[in-house]
């Protein structure tokens, strides 16, 4: 893993997020408590919602166009949807937000 | 008619019984056989009758007059003698009956181990009410003693009651421990530890080897010696399906009568149901699948799909006194994890297995509190791993407790006013009650309390719950969402009552099950505390919806639009050339819209601080079109222009949005004025419309132009443009302070009633309070939130926290 | 719902009074005297101190207590007790660990018709023996209960001793359900009911209300089941048994239908849930279940309310 530092924690306001924008697409880095992050894709898989606009609850964020649920420890919609977004390795280290670097970087075209 | 005839009068076929009988009352002409000489009666329950804490007649399900209704032939103290299949005929002592169809309820015989003497009188089971009056009789005797063979749950539980009834009780039992296919020896010890302390003395791994005694039973002999003297032998240990008549009828049987899952036998038009029936290899002796058959069979036999399945069973022994409880599997095995929890001082034990990050077996003695929670997770085979290290303290230490509602209901004296509009205390409302007004509508008729304006009607059933108890059942009220069991109501009312100024303190408080909401309960819960503690609390962008959080609307493509105020729809060449200008530079698409507004569509996230900007720049300021407050205020040209106008209406349209505008409310609001009853503005499907007079205003509220349409109500008429404004203001007020969250003004009105709105809002004290009130929230949320956003430090957070795409293309 | 039309010709009870701890005296909190005005009267205006009269002394020795005849007893009320005709008392302690919330005291009339029996039964050696009881007519079977002991486990005492919990017997005199069934069935005692009574020190003492039909103590007996065991974490009741002259049994099979179940504060079985007391209510029926007065009990275990025992006459 390559950690990226992406920001201080103050930027991402509690109980909301931020976006990154990456080789794979927009991430959006969700912060659920004061210390405590996590990183998926921006996209909602129904109709492309952007997800770092959902309120976030607990650990899981509602699209803000059509009220799916995400858990963003798995990626897994909740309840009835089916559907998953892409989960991203993110951790804290003195107030800064590391994203991995590898799983956010293109994929060789092997 | 069709003809059925059922075999057996037990607790499963006298559910399929009521279900027939439920669902469809002439399906069947039904004759009913049993050998016992009476009808349907709970035969779990016989042993607190064997006991003395219940009587016969309390266990009787069906009785006589039962049968009368439902018109069931009863062939009752009648053995069936044979069954032919193929002339569809059954035979009993009293002769034949046809049948079209045959339904086998012949349930289970007790299993009499063979020893020598098992025969003689004095050796009884505990199968029926024959078996319980032996055991009573012989306990007659004073200093009697009783052995039971079988430390199983019947066993133990004839014995216990045999104990109570003053018996000297012997359980002999093969295995090392008792109860062993329910219980772990840990937990079996526990309960011989019980049983002792009851007097009832146990002897585990005993093998009876011969009942002796001169005609009857009088002693019974252990293989190691041991003698014990007794005046009855009880045995208990276990069951077999009674399946001989089946099988001389030549019905298909492998242990016992063999079923699909429509309860059907492999003979046409002969169904099995209950304890003698064999389903996939499985046999039944609880009581619980017995019912689903049941409810199965009875559809089966009016035509109806569907199918019995097999279900996770949890044990309980019917003894005063012991607790314990079981479920699942719970045999050692490899991957199979245990938690134990030990507490000797006060004879607690509980251990669960746990398999795959599942729970597949629990079994408890002492403290079985949490026991059917724990059911409910090896049956839904819940995923355990996030609660494995507290899972075995119960469900408490998994979520919040909830909160009891009552309990302040309970606390307010008599003279606490209950309802405010007809002044109705709870001393008044108590009264009611016990005068005899047990409901809602009586106490409504005698003390008039909720009568008017009706929000307090959830506190007037709550005390009549409170004084009647169970007699009243509290509707459901729809909660909020499923983070909380309150309603809307009870939740304002208690963010009021208890003085509740933040979101933590609702969560806390209140008793919420998540740790902080979802997006249902976080909207409606910032919105009732700002509306109640406008000074106090401070509003909480990420419990908004998107649009609120960023002050434009949000477009099905990620793009927003952006739309600047235009009081009363008027406008100037200035501002038309800044809007022009900013269309063109943020590539906008331009619409008017049907409130008289320009909308500038399809602006990028990151661009919206800089066309605020821009637009603040020409003094313009939000147009707050993406808020749950109020919108826009549409007028007419009045009398400036209009040869018809009888009022300044858009000096009035005006007005009322430079005092309305930025104000947050349960739902959006939009307000008209016409100048003239032609109604240009079309004023009258507007939440608040008013319609200019040449003798002043007429306001109506509570229309409405979307999914449903619905033209105003008359709230008053007023002379000056002032009052005019007062009014529109205290209106306003009140739905912020009174309405559920997302209730638009007419659905409100037409909760609370428009009787009530006016009756409040003609009291002028109260108009001027509401207004006060209105300014004070005013004077913290009448601000351009795109002025506040558009500066460098707060437009930051509208652009990406980084971007990585540079760096990975490298 | 209807009250009952058909009264009983007499109750075995003629007064009922909670007395609780106020400082350091016990004072009236609640109570039902039928008709008899003027011994409420001089109720009212006392109080007691610990050990002082019926209630102080089963305060001050912890201990439920049997006081017959008043004459030259320490029982305080004495002159208005005569001339309202009553004769003898029970004063039963409600203790929550070593903390007295209340002290229930009924009194009864002496009166050749009246047939019951009110026992405080306490452990001695490993038996029940019978502490005292109050048998109104039933003589013969006072004779006997004081010549009978109870093992654990056998009879209503030995039963509750070892269960303990409250448990209640049907048909006291029909066939042999009860030990001293023989003479309980002369005397027309029909409901048995028995409760532990606990008591700071370690010491064991069972209350029985043995009922009769023309002198009932209670027309309707309830037990209720407040232990996490049946109710979960919720402050709750669960109507685990009962008898009634008109609804029959009040008890339901957990596997054919739910339980009548109330939470604190729901009623008058909720109101003892919530404030932990003894209740006496009377005169509204259509708060107790169409009877004219009613009685509630708790009983603690282990620092909560463990059931609740109330009756109806």
């Amino acid at each position: 893993m390559s950690w990226i530092d992406i920001g201080h924690i103050e930027d991402v306001p509690l109980r909301g997020a931020r976006l990154v924008k990456t080789a794979v697409g927009c991430v959006a880095v969700f912060r659920t408590d004061e210390t405590e992050v996590f990183a998926a894709s921006n996209t909602c898989p129904h109709k492309q919602g952007p997800l770092s606009e959902g309120i976030v609850h607990g650990h899981k964020v509602t699209c803000p166009l059509h009220n799916w649920v995400f858990d963003l420890n798995t990626g897994e919609a909740q309840g009835a949807d089916e559907g998953r977004i892409a989960t991203y390795p993110v951790r804290l280290e003195d107030g800064r937000i590391l994203l991995d670097g590898d799983s956010v970087a293109k994929r060789s075209a092997a | 008619m069709q003809k059925l005839v059922v075999i057996g009068a037990g607790m499963a076929t006298g559910r399929m019984l009521e279900h027939l009988r439920d669902t469809d009352p002439g399906a069947y002409e039904i004759t009913l056989f049993n050998a016992e000489p009476r009808g349907n009666y709970n035969r779990i329950m016989l042993s607190p009758v064997l006991s003395g804490e219940k009587s016969f007649a309390e266990i009787v399900t069906h009785d006589e007059g039962w049968y009368a209704d439902n018109a069931i032939t009863c062939r009752f103290g009648e053995k069936v003698l044979s069954v032919d299949t193929e002339r569809k005929v059954v035979t009993g002592e009293q002769g034949e009956v046809a049948y079209d169809k045959l339904v086998f309820g012949t349930g289970s015989s007790a299993f009499i181990i063979p020893v020598p003497g098992h025969d003689l009188p004095g050796v009884v089971a505990f199968r029926d009410l024959e078996d319980t009056t032996a055991m009573t009789e012989a306990a007659g005797k004073p200093g009697a003693r009783a052995v039971v063979i079988g430390g199983g749950l019947l066993g133990l539980e004839a014995a216990a009651a045999l104990r109570l009834r003053g018996m000297e009780v012997t359980v002999l039992h093969i295995a090392s421990h008792l109860m062993e296919r329910q219980l772990d020896p840990a937990a079996g010890y526990l309960l011989k530890k019980d049983l002792e302390k009851r007097g009832i003395e146990v002897l585990l791994e005993a093998s009876t080897k011969e009942i002796v005694g001169n005609g009857r039973a009088e002693q019974v002999n252990l293989a190691d010696g041991t003698e014990l003297p007794c005046d009855i032998v009880v045995m208990a240990v276990g069951i077999r399906p009674a399946v001989t008549l089946a099988q001389e009828a030549g019905v298909a049987c492998g242990r016992a009568i063999k079923v699909d899952a429509q309860m059907r036998t492999e003979t046409p038009d002969v169904f099995a149901v209950g304890e003698c029936v064999e389903f996939e290899g499985n046999l039944f002796g609880l009581v619980a699948p017995l019912y689903d058959q049941a409810k199965v069979l009875a559809k089966t036999l009016l035509g109806e799909d569907t199918s019995f399945a097999m279900r996770e069973l949890s044990t309980k022994l019917k003894v005063t006194g012991c607790d314990l409880f079981s479920a699942g599997d719970f045999a050692e095995g490899e991957g199979r994890e245990d938690i134990v929890f030990r507490d000797p001082a006060r004879g607690i034990y509980k251990r669960l297995v746990i398999e795959d990050e599942r729970l597949i077996g629990a079994v408890m003695y002492g403290d079985t509190a949490d026991g059917n929670w724990f059911f409910g997770l090896i049956k839904d085979g819940t995923d355990i791993s996030e609660m494995r290290e507290t899972l075995i303290f119960g469900p408490a230490y998994q979520g919040g407790s909830s909160v009891d509602p009552l309990s302040a209901v309970a606390a307010l004296p008599p003279d606490a006013e209950i309802c405010g509009c007809n002044g109705v205390c709870k001393g008044d409302i108590v009264a009611a009650i016990e005068g005899g007004a047990t409901d809602l509508g009586a106490v409504r008729a005698i003390t008039k309390a909720s009568n008017s304006c009706g929000t307090c009607t959830g506190l007037v059933e709550q005390v009549l719950s409170v004084t009647l108890g169970d007699d009243f059942v509290l509707p459901t009220a729809q909660p909020v969402c499923g983070c909380t069991d309150l309603t809307h109501e009870d939740v304002r009312r208690l963010i009021k009552a208890q003085e509740l100024k933040s979101q933590e303190a609702v969560w806390q408080e209140l008793g919420w099950k998540t740790r902080n909401g979802c997006h249902v309960c976080r909207p409606a819960v910032n919105f009732y505390l700002l509306a109640d503690w406008p000074l106090d609390y401070r509003d909480d962008p990420q419990s908004r919806f998107v649009n609120e959080r960023n002050h434009a609307n949000i477009q099905k493509d990620g793009t927003y639009s952006v739309m600047p105020r235009m009081w009363g729809g008027m406008t100037t060449p200035e501002e038309l050339i800044a809007i022009a200008r900013a269309a063109e530079k943020y590539g906008a698409t331009v619409k008017v819209t049907g409130g008289q507004r320009i909308d500038l569509l399809g602006i990028r996230k990151e661009d919206l601080p800089a066309i605020w900007h821009d637009l603040n720049e020409a003094g313009m300021v939000s147009g707050h079109a993406y808020t749950k407050g109020l919108r826009t205020v549409k007028t007419c040209v009045g009398s400036d222009w209009c040869r018809f106008g009888t009022q300044d209406s858009t000096g009035l349209g005006i007005k009322l949005e430079k005092k309305l505008w930025g104000s947050w409310t349960p739902h959006k609001v939009k307000l008209g004025v016409s100048g003239c009853p032609r109604n240009c503005a079309e004023a009258t499907c507007k939440d608040v419309g008013i319609i200019c007079v040449d003798s002043g205003y007429q306001i109506g509220v509570g229309g409405a132009a979307g999914m449903d349409v619905k033209e105003v109500e008359r709230l008053v008429d007023v002379k000056t443009e002032a009052e005019a404004i007062e009014w529109t203001t205290a209106f306003v007020q009140l739905y912020r302070e009174h309405a559920k969250y997302l209730d638009r003004p007419y659905k409100w009105v037409a909760k609370v009633g428009l009787d009530w709105v006016k009756e409040v809002l003609s009291d002028a004290a109260e108009r001027t309070a509401l207004v006060e009130r209105f300014d004070v929230s005013q004077s913290v949320y009448q601000k351009d939130p795109w002025a506040e956003r558009a500066e460098p430090e707060a437009a930051r957070r509208f652009q990406p926290l980084a971007d990585l795409t540079a760096q990975a293309a490298e | 719902m209807d009250t009952v039309v058909d009264a009983p010709t007499k109750t075995f009870i003629q007064v009922t009074e909670i007395w609780v701890p106020e400082a350091d005296r016990l004072v009236l909190a609640e109570g039902n005297y039928g008709g008899l005005a003027a011994f409420e009267e001089a109720t009212r205006a006392i109080s007691f101190g610990k050990g002082e009269g019926l209630p102080g002394k089963a305060w001050a020795e912890e201990r439920p207590v049997v006081l017959k005849g008043f004459d030259g007893s320490y029982f305080k009320r004495i002159e208005a007790a005569a001339e309202a005709g009553l004769t003898s008392a029970v004063a039963i302690p409600v203790f929550d660990d070593a903390t007295l919330k209340a002290v229930l005291v009924v009194l009864c009339g002496d009166d050749e018709t009246r047939t019951g029996a009110i026992e405080v039964w306490h452990e001695e050696d490993g038996l029940m023996m019978l502490d005292d009881g109050y048998y109104g007519a039933a003589r013969h079977f006072e004779w006997v209960s004081q010549h009978t002991h109870f093992p654990r486990g056998q009879g209503l005492p030995g039963g509750v001793w070892s269960a303990n919990t409250p448990m209640l017997f049907r048909d006291l005199g029909s066939g042999y359900r009860f030990i001293r069934a023989d003479s309980a069935g002369k005397a027309g005692l029909t409901t048995g009911l028995g409760l532990p009574i606990p008591v700071p020190q370690d010491k064991t003492f069972v209350l029985t209300l043995l009922s009769a039909r023309g002198t009932p103590i209670a027309r309707r007996f309830e037990m209720w089941d407040a232990r996490p065991v049946k109710v979960g974490k919720e402050t709750a009741a669960i109507l685990a048994d009962g008898i009634c002259e008109r609804d029959g049994p009040l008890w339901t099979d957990d596997t054919q239908q739910e339980p009548r179940r109330v939470t604190a504060h729901q009623g008058n079985i909720g109101k003892v849930l919530a404030t932990g007391l003894p209740l006496v209510a009377s005169g509204k029926p259509s708060l107790t279940e169409g009877y004219d007065s009613m009685v509630a009990l708790p009983i603690y275990d282990d620092g909560a309310i463990s059931h609740i025992i109330a009756w109806y006459c």
